[in-house]
């Protein structure tokens, strides 16, 4: 009778493909993200990596890959992506590989690079139409380095560079819009908090070809100041106040994939922001309605235009 | 057969001969003719490569650096500004031991902004772990990109090399070139072997990590030391070999008109023909005059030079570089190699001369060679010689007045 | 000079302890060099930081190597090798542990050289650094400017609570009647000379920074950065696989069966798992040093 529950999830491989035993933090919700797509690509994969919390999943001479692994820098792994996958080609090509021993390749890194210095390696590689898979885990800062904010940080928050009362004050860039500007072949938006929908989304990039773009979030617990425990419950509340959209682009169409309750129904933004430290400072020791307001208008507002 | 060849189409030919099989490339003058020439070939059918425009030369050495790792073999091309800007990107390849050939063509850098050459671009690579090849001659950069191939290639060294040719001075200038024959080239630089350096599912690797603590790092960055070192032995095999394959000879240290010399000229680069020029000038009087130049400048082939300087009373170095604050890197590089030497120069005096493009004449050869003497004969070394002339600063002084009198004019308004 | 190194986990107040106890040397009148040493691993992982203080200018720096007091946090830390507790201990040194075992069980199961004291004051991080300043004869009264100094975010009550457990710690070793004692630094004659060798180039295969293992992390012991320890209520485990989908670790697996198995060699104790079971079949229990007392059980095991 237990069955049933137990194979509700069987969308899900369970092999662990990606080692445990690596220096991501306890909690880490970048490393649950890369877990899943690892499962799901499988070990005929070459990770690019760029500079960032995930450089150190590899650390002489401990690996957590069971396929191949490169280090490139922060700015360049698009471009590191496109040496591997033309020199497979030319191989392939010429017959001096075989086909079974071709790889997926692979691109990782955070919202630092994909947002700021990578920007136009990975504009050139999209539209030189490049067949990789790219994985941004976006934690919304430059995590590795104690959390400083980034091009991806939410208007507000508190970061090691935006300490004041009203925390960052910029906008996180629309990294999917400017992506999708590109027409890759596929884009989407995951949450490690909704493993189904990135299931399914990671599974249909993988029978595609060309530009395959995803944007993961990445609940950090050291960045964003709460327990690690409740990595998946943040995650699952950005989902639910409509912080975090779910959805894809194929074909120049952008389809929700999960859709929020309406507003009204569903809960408010500021249940999202309350559960992080990064955002204290709009409940104590004031409470700032004025910038709550704003952060809830921007997400209605999101909502009602689509 | 010998035809008509500017220093970039010699690269070209070079990198054809090589059957060189990826080329991600950026544009940059004066570099550019090298690729444009690549991509003509490819595009009819000349030369089975795949070119590939990056966004930046920092893209670019990494796209080089990948694809070497995933054992194709890889060409790119480069000057000045954009050498720099991939300057991260060659440290980090280098340190990944997937051997390419990287072509310089000098330039020098901003600021102020110019086309025209000098050192100071490829020497900022000095560092990094790329090999050094400096071409004199358009002969010597066909040539030198087959060598650098076999170098980089070679399993005691394994580390990507610079070819460096002049802008200008070689880069646009045309002279005759030998082109050696496909199948000499085939028997001298064999097709590219996977075997060396694999990425590739069932043989899986985890590439360029990051280690904790300064042993582990003082070990990985000692190796790739020892293995560039490594290039002096495998130079001197394989210069040896390519000379019985095509009659030209090139050691690691050009020695001309030196055995017997007084006094020599030590630099690198193109303008090392003009220094030939003046010494014959010179020793047609009687002087006793020649020239010692580093080819491969990295690995430094301290013993060969040490050897070619034994007794020399005075040596000119020529520095088309500055090092702010301090002066020539030649000088300071070759002192070192020096010093512990037995019969060492007895004087070394620092020149620099030829920045930005700036020509260095006859005249000044002529000079520089007189006050090395006259250093050697009274034991006092003089001050480091900008070469710069009195008619130049008051050039440069009418120049000034105009940009000032432009900036008056504002002002009034 | 005095040595003084500090071992505890990231998130534990090491590097503050530290850093009071580098104050209040320096309100006493002392040269003083402290400094925090992270390794890659992040918070829970094992870290270390180092406090120098002289009536003379100080030249060291860096690791220290030859200590005179070493503190240690958290007794799990004994265990682990890469924590490097013991390096460098010598008889004169004094190593002071937060701990719940007797300082007699520890010197048994340690076997270092030196003297060994036990602190139970909590909060370890404040107590810690009270305790030392007490084994080094700095008084309470520059203590405590020192601490008021370093703590001075904390609010009025923080600080309170702090001072509290920080007086408890003080008079705790006090009651010990110990002193740290400088020890003296080799001299140049009689010093060992280092082994130096001459590195042999070895082929680029090996000698570059590649792995050619796969998942070697699995080498890896984080289940001792775990401070919880989640343990599975298997009775009412309904097998719905969300703990296993959601450990960001892949540190649960399931058995043939369909239940999920805590590997606790690496679980990294963040406890995902506890707050996603709809079941609440998860609960967390204290993590006691965890290898130590597997080694301690083991032992009685043995030993009966």
């Amino acid at each position: 009778m237990k069955q049933e529950s137990h194979t509700k999830n069987q969308l899900i491989p369970t092999s662990h493909l990606l080692g445990s035993g690596t220096a991501a933090c306890s909690g880490c919700g970048a490393l649950a993200d890369i877990k899943l797509f690892y499962e799901i690509l499988g070990e005929k994969t070459i990770f690019v990596n760029a500079a960032g919390c995930m450089t150190l999943l590899t650390v002489y001479p401990f690996t957590p890959f069971r396929g191949s692994w490169i280090y490139t820098a922060m700015a360049s792994a698009p471009a590191g992506a496109q040496g591997v996958r033309d020199a497979l080609d030319l191989l392939l090509q010429k017959g001096r590989i075989q086909p079974e021993e071709d790889l997926q390749v692979v691109v990782l890194t955070g919202d630092g690079s994909a947002n700021g210095m990578g920007l136009s390696a990975t504009s050139g590689a999209m539209e030189r139409g490049l067949d990789f898979i790219y994985i941004c885990y976006d934690n919304e800062g430059y995590g590795n380095t104690g959390h400083q904010f980034s091009a991806a940080t939410p208007h507000g928050a508190a970061t090691a560079t935006s300490k004041g009362i009203s925390g960052y004050q910029g906008y996180k860039k629309d990294l999917f819009a400017i992506w999708a500007a590109h027409k890759p072949s596929y884009l989407a938006t995951v949450a490690g908090a909704d493993p189904l929908d990135m299931a399914r989304k990671i599974k249909k990039a993988k029978d595609l070809s060309g530009p395959r773009m995803f944007i993961a979030q990445a609940p950090c617990p050291t960045g964003w100041h709460f327990d690690p425990s409740l990595t998946v419950a943040i995650g699952k509340m950005a989902i639910q106040t409509g912080v975090w959209p779910l959805k894809e682009y194929e074909n120049g169409t952008v389809t929700h994939t999960r859709l929020p309750k309406p507003q009204g129904k569903r809960p408010l933004v500021e249940e999202y922001l309350k559960m992080q430290g990064r955002f204290s400072h709009l409940f104590a020791p004031e409470r700032n309605d004025k910038l709550l307001a704003e952060i809830q208008n921007r997400v209605d507002a999101y909502w009602q235009n689509l | 057969m010998r035809r008509l060849l500017t220093g970039n189409g010699a690269a070209a030919w070079g990198v054809r001969l090589a059957g060189a099989e990826y080329i991600p490339a950026f544009p940059i003058t004066p570099q550019t003719e090298i690729i444009e020439t690549i991509s003509r070939w490819i595009g009819d059918g000349e030369f089975d490569a795949r070119m590939v425009t990056m966004d930046s030369e920092h893209s670019m050495i990494t796209a080089a650096g990948t694809a070497a790792a995933t054992g194709v073999r890889v060409f790119s091309a480069t000057s000045s500004q954009g050498l720099l800007y991939a300057m991260e990107m060659l440290y980090t390849v280098a340190g990944w031991r997937a051997p390419f050939v990287l072509v310089n063509v000098s330039r020098a850098l901003s600021s102020p902004i110019t086309l025209e050459p000098d050192h100071n671009d490829v020497l900022a690579a000095r560092d990094s772990g790329f090999l050094q090849i400096h071409c004199a001659t358009c002969q010597e950069v066909v040539d030198c990109l087959l060598l650098a191939y076999r170098l980089g290639e070679d399993e005691r060294v394994r580390l990507p090399v610079i070819v460096n040719l002049d802008g200008y001075y070689l880069s646009f200038t045309r002279e005759p070139v030998e082109l050696p024959e496909e199948e000499v080239v085939r028997r001298f630089l064999p097709a590219c072997d996977l075997q060396t350096a694999p990425i590739r599912a069932g043989d899986p690797v985890s590439q360029g990590v990051a280690v904790l603590g300064g042993s582990q790092y003082s070990y990985f960055r000692y190796e790739t030391h020892a293995a560039d070192r490594n290039g002096l032995t495998v130079f001197k095999e394989i210069t040896r070999e390519f000379a019985r394959l095509t009659g030209r000879s090139y050691p690691a240290v050009e020695e001309y008109r030196a055995e017997d010399a007084d006094i020599v000229f030590f630099m690198i680069g193109s303008f090392s023909t003009k220094a030939k020029a003046a010494i014959d000038c010179m020793r047609a009087e009687g002087q006793r005059v020649g020239l010692v130049r580093p080819r491969l400048l990295r690995p430094f082939p301290d013993e060969d030079i040490v050897k070619a300087l034994q007794g020399k009373k005075g040596v000119a170095v020529l520095d088309q570089n500055i090092s702010f604050g301090k002066g020539g890197i030649l000088y300071a590089e070759l002192a070192s190699a020096l010093y512990n030497a037995d019969g060492r120069p007895e004087v070394l005096v620092s020149f620099i001369g030829g920045l930005g493009g700036r020509d260095i004449s006859r005249e000044e050869f002529f000079e520089m060679a007189k006050v090395t003497t006259r250093a050697a004969e009274s034991g006092q070394i003089p001050a480091p010689r900008m070469l710069y002339t009195r008619e130049e600063l008051a050039q440069m002084h009418g120049l000034q007045a105009i940009a000032a009198a432009e900036m008056n004019t504002r002002e009034e308004k | 000079m005095l040595r003084i190194r500090f071992h505890g986990r990231g998130g534990q107040g090491m590097k503050t302890a530290s850093r009071i106890l580098g104050s209040a040397f320096f309100l006493a009148g002392y040269e003083v060099q402290d400094a925090p040493r992270y390794g890659a691993e992040r918070r829970g992982a094992p870290m270390f930081a180092y406090v120098r203080a002289d009536k003379e200018i100080i030249y060291e720096r860096g690791i220290i190597s030859r200590p005179d007091l070493v503190v240690v946090a958290d007794d799990s830390l004994l265990s682990l090798p890469v924590a490097g507790v013991a390096a460098g201990i010598t008889p004169h040194s004094l190593l002071l542990i937060h701990s719940n075992h007797s300082p007699e069980d520890l010197q048994k199961k340690l076997a270092l050289p030196c003297s060994i004291l036990v602190l139970t004051a909590v909060p370890a991080g404040i107590s810690c650094a009270a305790a030392a300043s007490q084994l080094l004869g700095i008084s309470w009264q520059i203590f405590k400017q020192a601490m008021e100094m370093e703590l001075a975010a904390l609010s009025e009550q923080q600080l309170t609570e702090n001072k509290l457990a920080a007086r408890n710690a003080y008079e705790q070793m006090a009651a010990t009647n110990q002193q740290v004692v400088e020890q003296e630094e080799p001299d140049y004659s009689s010093a060992n000379p280092p082994h130096w060798i001459e590195l042999p180039f070895e082929d680029a295969t090996i000698s570059a920074p590649a792995i050619h293992g796969t998942a070697t992390s699995l080498h890896m012991d984080t289940g001792s950065w775990r401070t919880l320890r989640p343990v599975i209520n298997q009775e009412r485990c309904s097998r719905c696989g969300l703990c296993h989908t959601y450990c960001p670790d892949g540190a649960i697996n399931n058995d043939e069966n369909g239940y999920p198995r805590i590997d606790y060699t690496h679980c990294k104790g963040c406890l995902i798992c506890l707050v996603q079971c709809p079941l609440h079949a998860i609960e967390s229990v204290p993590e006691q040093s965890p290898s130590y007392s597997n080694q301690q059980e083991e032992k009685q095991c043995a030993d009966s």
